[in-house]
């Protein structure tokens, strides 16, 4: 179908270098077509030049020394979130099994990557809203019924700082798991990578969470969640 | 799983493939070098930590960007300036340009910083990196309607700014 006139301006303010054969064929299907074609294209040419710009001499050695200087293996991370302590030994209860963390986990991703390939896969199960109500009540705390309704695992884990809470949420997205860490303060919002998931970090008003989820789901559509569902009992942190 | 070498291969060949055209989007997008280098380093840093993820090649350059904007969106974007010296970004000329396309060419410069970002953005991916419509509704999750009357407007405002200034050497109609 040939384009009329007020068509072929607007395509050629959108896509002036579109490969669309009706768009090509129209650019030169009449003298209005290829002056108004011609005119684009010197515009085009002069947006091309405005934009261009000297890549600094040092950009790609900056770069190529990433791979060289950044270790990837998690007990070796160079670029820390935060200190920690040294290592600690803590047990769950609810799972009952004894988690040997003389680890010294360096930053809240390290942590995070290693108790997700611990128990990443926990199935999912049914589990009352007063049954989770419970657990959070253990450490003083609330969760809002939104959150309690979609809960399909929960139990206490151990964190950098304390005995911090592992859920599963069964999100419209599919399962997504929840780390509550009480006592460990991280960057608000800040996104982290591991063994193909990804997590957001999130401050609560006492403690923090990470919420972590495959690469295809996006864990931070639950930040406002997260952040608003989980409180201190008393209100307060 | 990759092996050291064959990680750091890969690292590279994106470094040296992609590197440039994200310096030049970041330099736009942030409109101030020091930060547009920081926000390249950070966005290949994450990469590097994240390559296992990418599997396809060929979404290498997407993939990228995306990281780039969310870094830019969480760390960077409350670090630009208000307002930005256009003059302190190094342009390279082939050839010298004639004056008053010289003129035109730093108010288009001046115009694309003016640019909201819902224009500039597009715009900037459609010139910069290359993107088509199909890519830049993908890369920025709106449909690809909404993305050529955003382009389509982005260059009106650009037009209409040259006209404000006086600038006639090229007849640039209005659409």
């Amino acid at each position: 179908m040939s384009m009329n006139f007020t068509e072929f301006k607007r395509y050629l303010g959108a896509e002036p270098r579109s490969t669309d054969a009706g768009f090509q064929l129209a650019r030169r299907s009449a003298p209005e077509f290829e002056a108004a074609a011609a005119d684009a294209d010197r515009f085009e040419s002069k947006l091309d030049r405005a934009t261009l710009v000297e890549t600094p001499a040092d950009l790609l050695n900056g770069l190529l020394l990433i791979s060289r200087e950044v270790p990837v293996a998690p007990s070796a991370r160079r670029r820390l979130s935060l200190a920690l302590a040294a290592s600690f030994l803590l047990t769950t209860l609810a799972a009952g099994w004894l988690w040997n963390t003389n680890r010294g986990w360096d930053s809240v991703e390290e942590y995070l990557a290693d108790h997700y390939r611990h128990d990443g896969d926990l199935a999912s199960a049914e589990v009352s809203s007063d049954e989770v109500e419970a657990v959070f009540a253990g450490l003083d705390l609330q969760a809002a019924p939104a959150l309690t309704s979609i809960v399909g695992v929960i139990k206490y884990c151990p964190t950098p700082d304390g005995k911090g809470i592992h859920m599963i949420l069964n999100t419209e997205s599919g399962p997504v798991t929840v780390i509550y860490m009480p006592g460990t303060r991280v960057v608000d919002r800040e996104m982290v990578y591991f063994d193909g998931v990804e997590a957001i970090l999130v401050e609560l008003q006492g403690g923090s969470a990470a919420i972590i989820g495959p690469d295809q789901q996006s864990v931070s559509g639950l930040y406002t969640f997260v952040q608003n569902s989980i409180i201190p009992s008393n209100g307060s942190s | 799983m990759h092996t050291d070498t064959g990680r750091q291969a890969k690292f590279d060949q994106l470094a040296g493939a992609y590197g440039t055209d994200l310096y030049r989007y970041a330099l736009w997008i942030c409109g101030n070098d020091a930060l547009a280098k920081d926000l390249v380093q950070e966005t290949f840093l994450r990469a590097w930590k994240a390559l296992d993820n990418l599997n396809d090649p060929k979404a290498a350059k997407s993939w990228l960007i995306t990281i780039l904007r969310r870094e830019f969106a969480r760390t960077f974007e409350r670090k630009v300036p208000k307002f930005t010296d256009v003059d302190k970004v190094v342009v390279v000329e082939e050839r010298e340009p004639e004056p008053d396309d010289r003129m035109e060419i730093q108010l288009l410069r001046q115009g694309i910083l003016k640019l909201a970002p819902r224009y500039r953005e597009p715009l900037l991916m459609q010139v910069v990196l290359g993107y088509s419509c199909e890519e830049i509704s993908a890369a920025l999750g709106i449909g690809k309607s909404a993305v050529m009357t955003q382009l389509f407007r982005a260059r009106e405002q650009l037009k209409l700014s040259l006209q404000k200034d006086g600038i006639t050497g090229n007849v640039h109609e209005l659409y």
